[in-house]
């Protein structure tokens, strides 16, 4: 399932399992569950066409081989891809690196330059990219950062400048009920509960139960300011394009909910 | 080179060369009478020379099962080749979406449950200190030993590749306990470090700890573990300290 969220840019969506058992929604009943609905926690992948060249953010995990090399396939056609950066060698964003690369003998791997152990996850050929690195794609250019809010060391974010759309991998995630898959989130009914935000990072980024609030949200701030994205696309989470600055202002709240309340659970 | 931690836990210590130090990537052995249980699994770039010391230390009859603290490939590398997905060898791990991390057929453990694995009492602790959101600690009942996983981790000198904490002069030196976290868990730069004491210090009154068993570090026994734990807490508060988010 893939969609176009601007001209070039497009949304590859895996949904996962259904999440209502685990995330024991019946019971807990958080404010942004519906009862009896399916919940979903996605994985998502995002080409991004240039006028010279093409680049493919992240592999669905390894349950949706087919899917990513059929949407591959499918978007950059005849074109090749040219290349395949990996966000971070968790097996959910990276578990298709290798059978990319075997179908696709044109791909340039690109890898965090973050992180002293590439050799351990097989990326110590690949081009590394750091805060200040870019890729030209033609009439468009992808740039990379700094991982603020990570799991794995080896970790990069991506910015793409026409669009000002950031790509800030596991934060700024958040689950969706059935029927909402590849919806845009000003698409969805009624407002937007941060309680979504709150089940995920309660569950995804652990660490944030034992975070000093004030220092983080003070790195919020440093990240508003730094990106004023106008299009947010979350590696587990549906597509922010409008106001997306007000949703990262929301991640604050989240601090801290989660600081007083605690880590919710687990997700991996 | 395997090591003695306890009577029935052993540790299959492997080390990558980061130049001037070494990182452990390692895994340990539970024994349990004629059952071996092997708690994580290693690197595929050590899989030549793991293959071979568990030949060894199994006498050739080779694993029973296979317990993973999280699906991270230095940690999870060596599942199919040791036997991980066949029917005589258990897998046990503890993510909440086996699909999605490429172990479709692995029995659940949950953070907060105890399981019982070859007749091995285990208990699954959230980790104050990991790398993953699925990670979790494994207390073996046992032997009072506390797997890690990624937490308690340290870079080494070339010659100090199998000593255990008694090992040392004078324990692991506090310097290559804060540069392995610094390097490693770097989000610790925005925790407050009492924080993580207190849920350390619940972890270690609730639970009679005798050895640290992490997969990235020499294993810290006996009354080293108090001396590590007060290093840690200069590791915690060292690295919040030092960044500064202006
Ligand atoms: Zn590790
Ligand atoms: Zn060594």
């Amino acid at each position: 399932m893939n969609r176009e969220i601007a001209p070039g840019i497009h949304w590859i969506y895996e949904a996962g399992s259904d999440r209502t058992e685990q995330f024991e929604l019946a019971e807990r009943k958080p404010d942004w569950y519906e009862s009896g609905r399916e919940a979903y926690v996605p994985q998502c992948a995002y080409l991004v066409e240039g006028d010279n060249e093409t680049l493919l953010f992240d592999t669905l995990s390894p349950a949706s081989t087919d899917q990513i090399l059929d949407a591959i396939d499918e978007l950059v056609g005849t074109r090749g891809l040219d290349y395949l950066v990996v966000s971070h060698p968790d097996v959910p964003h990276a578990g298709n690196t290798y059978a990319i690369l075997e179908e696709h003998s044109e791909t340039t791997l690109v890898a965090p330059a973050y992180g002293n152990d590439h050799e351990l996850y097989k990326l110590d050929e690949s081009l590394q990219v750091a805060e200040g690195d870019s890729i030209d794609l033609g009439n468009r250019v992808a740039e990379f950062h700094e991982a603020t809010f990570l799991d794995a060391p080896v970790s990069v974010w991506m910015t793409e400048q026409k669009t000002e759309t950031l790509f800030p991998v596991d934060w700024m995630g958040f689950p969706h009920l059935d029927e909402e898959s590849l919806l845009f989130v000003d698409e969805l009914d009624g407002t937007f509960d941060a309680s979504r935000l709150v089940e995920f990072h309660g569950r995804v980024l652990f660490w944030y139960q034992y975070v000093d609030v004030e220092k983080t949200n003070a790195e919020i701030d440093n990240l508003i300011e730094k990106f004023d994205p106008e299009i947010i696309a979350p590696a587990h989470g549906l597509v922010i394009r409008e106001n997306a600055s007000e949703y990262m202002e929301l991640m604050k709240d989240v601090t801290q909910t989660i600081d007083n309340q605690g880590r919710i659970g687990t997700l991996g | 080179m395997t090591v003695s931690v306890t009577p029935t836990v052993k540790w299959v210590a492997q080390c990558y060369d980061h130049n001037e130090k070494h990182e452990h990537v390692s895994l340990y052995l539970l024994e349990e009478g004629d059952d071996v249980v092997l708690v994580d699994s290693g690197s595929f770039y050590h899989r030549e020379k793991i293959t071979s010391e568990i030949e060894v230390a199994t006498d050739g009859s080779g694993l029973d099962a296979i317990i993973l603290s999280h699906s991270d490939y230095p940690h999870a590398g060596n599942v199919r080749s040791l036997g991980g997905d066949t029917k005589g060898i258990e897998l046990v791990a503890s993510s909440g979406s086996p699909e999605q991390q490429g172990l479709p057929d692995a029995r659940k453990c949950s953070i907060g449950d105890r399981l019982n694995v070859k007749g091995r009492t285990l208990s699954f602790i959230d980790p104050p200190l990991a790398d993953r959101s699925h990670t979790t600690w494994i207390y073996d009942h046992s032997d009072g030993v506390l797997f890690t996983a990624d937490g308690f981790g340290n870079y080494h000198e070339p010659n100090q590749c199998g000593f255990i904490s008694s090992d040392f002069d004078e324990m692991i030196p506090a310097e290559e306990i804060y540069e392995y976290h610094r390097d490693n868990l770097v989000w610790l730069r925005y925790v407050d470090p009492e924080k993580i004491e207190k849920a350390l210090d619940s972890i270690f009154t609730e639970f009679t700890i005798n050895a640290v068993a992490p997969v990235h570090g020499n294993p810290i026994t006996g009354k080293d573990v108090d001396v590590y734990l007060s290093r840690l807490y200069e590791t915690l508060s060292r690295i919040a300290a030092e960044y500064d988010v202006g």
